[in-house]
């Protein structure tokens, strides 16, 4: 019976095979990517899967009113103009903005987008009142954009968006708001059918969606930036969370494109003439110290011992180059980068002096307890990599111990903060994170406010000096101004070394010889646009 | 995977012979079992397959023991600039793990943990297992009703399926998965327990039993502990090597040893991603889980047809 299954099978894709050969050339083109997730993130227009089910089920269908510019691989990517012509906060009143809309674009269903859909789409997750409000957008939304408090229509084609407090990252916040045709939801007034034939007004239309198994997308050649129209026909994104699975599929001709191959299939994948493409992304492997009071990392030198302990070459060679070290929760190179006058290195010299000085030593070793995951996205390859730095603090006097925990229970416990009972005691936790917004690399962390239940200050740091620096960042609405301040921040997260910064994540994908013009930008999401096949 | 179902484990009740009804005289019963055991050694020792694994396996498990002693590389210190080394290199025999580590020594080492967590959960079930087993099929009624039901509630859970519950449940460590594993083997046990003792509660000489006033302690002692624990350590034996890739695959998952401590699953685990770049040695630990469990397998299949006085 499963024999018979097979060979059906087997027959099946061979015939495939032949009709895919027989198809002339200049027919329509395909780019099947592998995803690293478990699942089709949600097509609810809010995608859930973290910023991997923004990459591939929010950006392509959808727009949102702020867009990165992910047009270089060179430069760090900003905030540009998308479904919004221009922003511009009040002058008298810091919390209302006035976002000018564009207009003439279209819906994937011919209906226009204007003030009235864009409320409709921050009333999706903001106003209760409404039938279109989803709890289940909520969750996968506000997080992102805790200050947002509602939006108001003025014309047709201009609104004001209003904050609980003056906030200059609202720009950046609204990347994560997706515009969704009003018309297509009125049909069923369910999120939930909506998700089966998902419209927006990204450069990709919804063609099909099998759960678990594929997403289907076609180009939608009425997108508004005609720079932007995409080069292949088709898109079909497959999931598939076991990286050698991914390498197989690739080796196999059942994609045309992976991400985040394991290292060590790297050489072999280049050496069979597969592109392997890379670019330093926000994204940074750190461990988050409980910094409570009566904890051992209340002391800065302790924390500054562990910063020098670990030589992160060893870790880069680990990864097989695929990362670069890391000084900061920030590139060196990045504007909000600044001048710490602590140099995070390896110095293992200095680590012993610090932690001597501490009350620690030969008699005295330091015994701490590190929740981590075995695997999950982003996370790299957490038990080699945690093992590593256990071997080398434990050369300085450091003892450490796992707690090694399912990667969606660390995730919720990385919420619960180090105060509940299931941190189990640990003096840090280890998950990766993405910075590439000030909200997500310094505010959500650094606030003594974002502790448990709001947001993930999971080590409560409560620093009177740093709520300043935030708050002043927060409240510069000059983009250079709001750089400067940024940097001050970062500085201090250094000095103060709440955060030991191991590396930074390059985001490696492999791609096959047929895929051509894809620039990596330096960001979680991509345009796929560009892509074309040959 | 599926634990090998009770109903298929031969359960022979003339296996083990029962004593003399009318003599309730243990000595004679020791010594009838005496010469019952030494057929049943003389029978495997003819049988090669099963001596070779037996052999196999006591050299694992004396490795394992006595990695102490043995002059191993440290199994914890590596160097990441010798990762990942093939079979045979200089040095390090069968090659090093992704930090560097010595593969032989990681895999002896690791043998400790992963006997350990494949034993000691069937050891535990067995104990717990058949008391519930033999108490229900002794008493009957509802207390019979009453443990081999809640015993089928389990039994609507895939095993692997129950194991990650449980240890998920009380958080990851060897207690803890040891504990899932003890859980999900002891209904298959307790179930074999339970119809062995009903068939021998029907028979005739436990009825003569009763009747000369034997009390239901020698009974359950005498009668049915004689006749019931053949079969039922039968079925364990067989279900060690479930134990092992179960509990390996806890470790996989990250549920079950803590690194750096080594562990046939967890090395598996952290190896797996240079299949692409050294297959050989990230497939040992695999190998190793392989070899033990089929080793323990035939083993038991072995010791079944031994003990089989029908063959």
């Amino acid at each position: 019976m499963y024999c018979s299954l097979l060979l059906k099978r087997a027959r099946l894709a061979l015939a495939s095979a032949l009709l895919l050969a027989a198809l002339p050339a200049g027919a329509q083109t395909t780019l099947r990517i592998g995803m690293t997730a478990a699942d089709i993130p949600a097509t609810t227009s809010q995608p859930d899967s973290g910023f991997e089910g923004n990459r591939f089920a929010g950006l392509t269908l959808f727009d949102a009113l702020t867009l990165w510019d992910l047009s270089s691989a060179e430069k760090p990517s900003v905030v540009i103009p998308g479904l919004a012509e221009s922003w511009a906060v009040d002058a008298k009143d810091k919390t209302k903005w006035v976002f000018k809309l564009r207009k003439g674009v279209k819906f994937h269903d011919g209906t226009a987008f204007n003030a009235d859909a864009a409320i409709f789409n921050f009333e999706k997750v903001l106003d209760k009142s409404k039938p279109h409000y989803d709890a289940r957008l909520v969750a996968q939304t506000l997080p992102r954009m805790p200050t947002l408090k509602g939006a108001t229509k003025v014309d047709d084609y201009t609104i004001i968006v209003e904050t609980s407090e003056p906030d200059a990252f609202l720009p950046f916040n609204l990347t994560n708001l997706f515009m969704a045709s009003p018309a297509a939801w009125a049909k069923t007034r369910s999120w939930t059918e909506f998700a089966k034939a998902p419209v927006g007004s990204g450069p990709w239309k919804f063609v099909r969606l099998v759960p678990r198994e594929r997403l289907e997308l076609e180009k939608f050649t009425g997108y508004w930036n005609k720079n932007r129209v995409p080069k292949t026909d088709r898109m079909v994104l497959i999931p598939m969370p076991e990286p050698n699975t991914r390498v197989a599929a690739l080796l196999s001709g059942q994609v045309d494109w992976i991400e985040a191959p394991p290292s060590d299939a790297i050489p072999q994948l280049r050496s069979k003439g597969y592109q392997i493409t890379s670019n330093p992304y926000p994204h940074t492997w750190p461990w988050q110290l409980n910094v409570a009071p009566g904890s051992p990392f209340a002391d800065k030198r302790v924390r500054q011992a562990l910063q020098l302990a670990v030589d992160r070459e060893g870790l880069r060679r680990l990864l097989g180059f695929n990362a670069i070290a890391a000084k900061g929760v920030v590139f060196e190179n990045h504007p909000w980068f600044g001048k710490p006058k602590f140099e995070v290195k390896y110095d293992p010299v200095t680590a012993r002096k610090l932690l001597a000085e501490a009350g620690y030593g030969p008699g005295k070793r330091l015994k701490m307890k590190v929740q981590i995951s075995a695997s999950g996205s982003g996370q790299m390859q957490p038990i080699a990599m945690n093992e590593y730095i256990q071997q080398q603090l434990k050369e300085i006097g450091v003892d450490v111990e796992f707690d090694v925990i399912v990667w969606e229970t660390l995730f919720n416990n990385w919420r619960l903060g180090a105060k509940d009972p299931a941190a189990r005691g640990a003096d840090a936790i280890n998950v990766s994170f993405a910075w590439q917004d000030p909200f997500f690399g310094f505010a959500r962390f650094y606030d003594s406010r974002m502790v448990a239940p709001r947001s993930v200050n999971w080590g409560w740091i409560q620093d009177a000096e740093m709520d300043k620096l935030v708050a002043k960042a927060r409240g510069s609405f000059d983009a250079k101004a709001r750089d400067i301040a940024l940097s001050k921040v970062h500085e201090r997260a250094v000095e103060e070394s709440y955060f030991l910064f191991w590396v930074h994540d390059v985001g490696p994908r492999a791609l096959s010889p047929k895929v051509k013009g894809f620039v990596q930008a330096k960001n979680w999401f991509q345009d796929f646009s560009t892509v074309s096949m040959q | 995977m599926s634990m090998p179902s009770p109903a298929t484990s031969e359960l022979d009740l003339r296996g083990a012979a029962p004593a003399p009804v009318f003599d309730p005289a243990t000595a004679l019963v020791a010594q009838a079992t005496r010469g019952y055991w030494r057929t049943v050694l003389a029978r495997i020792l003819r049988d090669k397959v099963t001596v070779a694994c037996a052999l196999l396996l006591l050299a694992i498990v004396l490795l394992a023991v006595f990695a102490p002693l043995l002059a191993l590389a440290d199994p914890f210190k590596g160097s990441i600039l010798r990762r990942l080394l093939p079979i045979g290199s200089e040095g390090f025999l069968l090659g090093t793990d992704e930090l560097g580590r010595d593969m032989l020594t990681r895999l002896i080492y690791g043998g400790r943990l992963s006997l350990v967590m494949g034993i000691t959960p069937v050891i535990n079930a067995l104990l717990i297992g058949a008391f519930l087993g033999v108490v229900g099929g002794f008493m009957g009624g509802k207390i019979n009703t009453l443990i081999m039901r809640t015993i089928d509630v389990f039994y609507a859970f895939p095993s692997v399926l129950l194991a990650v519950a449980i240890s998920g449940a009380l958080g990851a460590g060897i207690f803890n998965a040891m504990v899932a594993l003890t859980v999900v083997f002891i209904p298959p046990v307790a179930r074999v327990a339970e119809s062995v003792t009903t068939q021998v509660m029907s028979l005739d000489f436990v009825e003569a039993a009763r009747a000369s006033g034997a009390s239901s302690f020698t009974i359950i002692r005498v009668h049915i502990l004689g006749n019931v624990l053949g079969p039922v350590f039968i079925y364990a034996t067989s279900l060690i090597s479930v134990s092992m890739i179960l509990a390996s695959g806890l470790s996989f998952l990250g549920l079950g040893t803590k690194p750096p401590e080594p562990e046939w699953g967890l090395m598996l685990n952290t190896l797996r991603t240079a299949i692409y770049l050294n297959p050989g040695v990230a497939a040992l630990p695999g190998a190793m889980i392989f070899m033990v469990s089929i080793c323990f397998n035939m083993m038991s299949d072995g010791l079944r047809a031994a003990m089989d006085v029908t063959q």
